[in-house]
């Protein structure tokens, strides 16, 4: 694993999820949920979690706008925390069911995608 | 057909619209699809796009109505104005632009022989123009296509004269769609399916809540979006306006043991975020509006989308979810909320795809004479009187011209 810092301080214990889940795109983010594990769901569920009450203050006490890279790459993974939290929560043991019918209904747009907004 | 009218729930007015069965040719079979294809979605105002995709003059956007055989370019010109084409080059039919696409251009060119448009329609430039035997360039303009904006929606008509303006026929719906979050949208997220159903067995799906506690047992647990008590989500009243036609449901949801820490976390904020922003408590927050034949729109701004269900054939069809939002995201909880609605939504939208097909299966094999429809379903079964009236309406107009 890489040690460069991509994360705001503070948020180090993220940083090993950054790879996975912080993609920059709500299909990204979609799709790194369907081509999870559950036990890569679990784990970052259960540390993004405990972060995300934190890390949303974090954020939203800066200018959404003019997100500097490490900001903008917290902010995708709490994107991603929220998809993984219908996985979690809701569909347990049977995301591999709600996969395979969520692969058939593709999100084909974002309105904060980088090429969109 | 009842119009205007006002039905709750438990009255028995709802049972006074029909009780019998329903017959399943129109489900599947391809020679009533090719009767659709003439009286309905050559000859109705279907919506096709939103302003927000056509921000500013020379924005455009090309749509492909498979049902209709039509491609049709939708471009603001240069005037601000919004206007329809067919896709078809006036030389010899070639497509100016390629499948469903967006783009901006001050001008459409023909890949085949360079003739050029504007974005209003009118023919530029042909090279060797003078070679052709047409008085002026005004006689190969694009074929225009009927266009109107309602609710911020982009509807379009390929009828040449329409019967009805479109303000005509939306009705009182239309009016109260104006009032919407939709109206003022600047933006949205999109999500899309083609699934091997008629149009109307996809459609009908999303106007009935019988099927939720079955279909949606996964989700069904999900937190509600209010507090109201509703264990089965049913619909308190309906309405129907013409061939159009709405009901109200709670939107409730059981309570079930599992926690939901962060789903709970994050519908909090978007409650928050909608309360913030005036729109909590609006007069259609709790309606679905269904515009004839095959637009729905959900008036909740916590939810606020809009789903299409567009024939292919006589058993395939194309769903577009939209939900739209107003701005860009002003912080991170909106964008985060924002995004988290919209999934929200579609996990529980996915859970319909494969019921539909297996009901296809069923349909397709011509084993059924007729299906049912209860006193819940009453919403199906106005789509299908107001489908035979339309296919009715047609087939009159067609013996009277021949005649």
């Amino acid at each position: 694993m890489s040690n460069a810092t991509t994360l705001p301080a503070g948020f180090a214990a993220l940083e090993a999820f950054v790879p996975f889940w912080a993609a920059g795109t709500l299909a990204g983010r979609d799709a790194a949920r369907l081509n999870s594990t559950p036990e890569e769901r679990q784990r970052f569920y259960t540390v993004a979690g405990e972060l995300a009450p934190a890390a949303m203050d974090y954020l939203d006490a800066r200018e959404l706008a003019s997100f500097t890279p490490p900001e903008r790459t917290l902010m995708n993974l709490m994107l991603s925390l929220a998809h993984v939290a219908l996985a979690v929560e809701l569909q347990g043991d049977d995301e591999a069911i709600h996969a395979f019918g969520a692969r058939r209904m593709p999100i084909v747009r974002g309105h904060a995608d980088p090429a969109v907004a | 057909m009842n119009t205007h009218a006002r039905i709750p729930a438990s009255d028995a007015a709802l049972t006074a619209l029909g009780k019998g069965p329903v017959p399943t040719a129109p489900y599947h079979d391809p020679a009533w699809f090719e009767l659709e294809r003439e009286a309905i979605f050559k000859r109705t105002w279907l919506q096709v796009g939103h302003v927000c995709e056509l921000p500013e003059p020379n924005s455009y956007i090309a749509r492909e109505i498979e049902v209709a055989r039509a491609s049709v370019i939708i471009a603001r010109g240069k005037d601000g104005t919004i206007r329809a084409f067919h896709n078809a080059c006036t030389h010899r039919g070639t497509q100016l632009v390629q499948g469903q696409c967006s783009g901006k251009g001050a001008t459409f060119r023909c890949p085949y022989h360079m003739w050029t448009f504007g974005t209003d329609g009118r023919l530029l430039s042909a090279p060797d123009f003078e070679s052709f035997h047409l008085a002026n360039k005004a006689q190969a303009d694009l074929r225009p296509v009927s266009v109107d904006v309602c609710a911020g929606l982009i509807f379009i008509n390929l009828d040449p004269a329409p019967a009805q303006s479109l303000r005509e026929f939306l009705g009182p719906m239309g009016e109260m769609a104006q009032t919407l979050p939709v109206a003022g949208a600047t933006t949205f997220d999109e999500y899309v399916y083609e699934i091997d159903a008629n149009w109307k067995v996809t459609f009908d799906n999303f106007q009935e809540n019988y099927h939720l506690r079955f279909v949606h047992r996964r989700t069904n647990g999900a937190p509600p979006l209010d507090s109201t008590p509703n264990p089965y989500n049913y619909p308190e009243c309906y309405y129907l306006f013409g061939p159009h036609r709405m009901n109200t449901s709670p939107g409730g949801a059981p309570p079930d043991d599992k926690p939901k820490p962060l789903a709970f976390y994050l519908l909090g904020k978007l409650a928050e975020q909608v309360k913030a922003d005036g729109q909590a408590g609006g007069p259609h927050e709790r309606d679905y509006f269904i515009f004839f034949p095959n637009l729905y729109l959900f008036g909740n701004p916590r939810m606020h989308f809009t789903h299409v269900v567009m024939p292919i054939s006589a058993n395939r069809s194309r769903g577009v979810f939209r939900f739209y939002w107003t701005g860009e995201d002003r912080t991170a909880t909106e964008q985060l909320v924002r995004e988290f609605s919209m999934a929200f939504a579609r996990e529980i939208h996915t859970e319909d795809v494969e019921p539909l097909i297996a009901a296809q299966k069923g349909l397709d094999s011509g084993a059924l004479e007729h299906v049912h429809f209860q006193r819940q379903e009453v919403m199906c079964r106005h789509l299908y009187e107001a489908t035979v009236a339309a296919v009715r309406d047609w087939q009159a107009e067609q013996a009277g011209a021949a005649s």
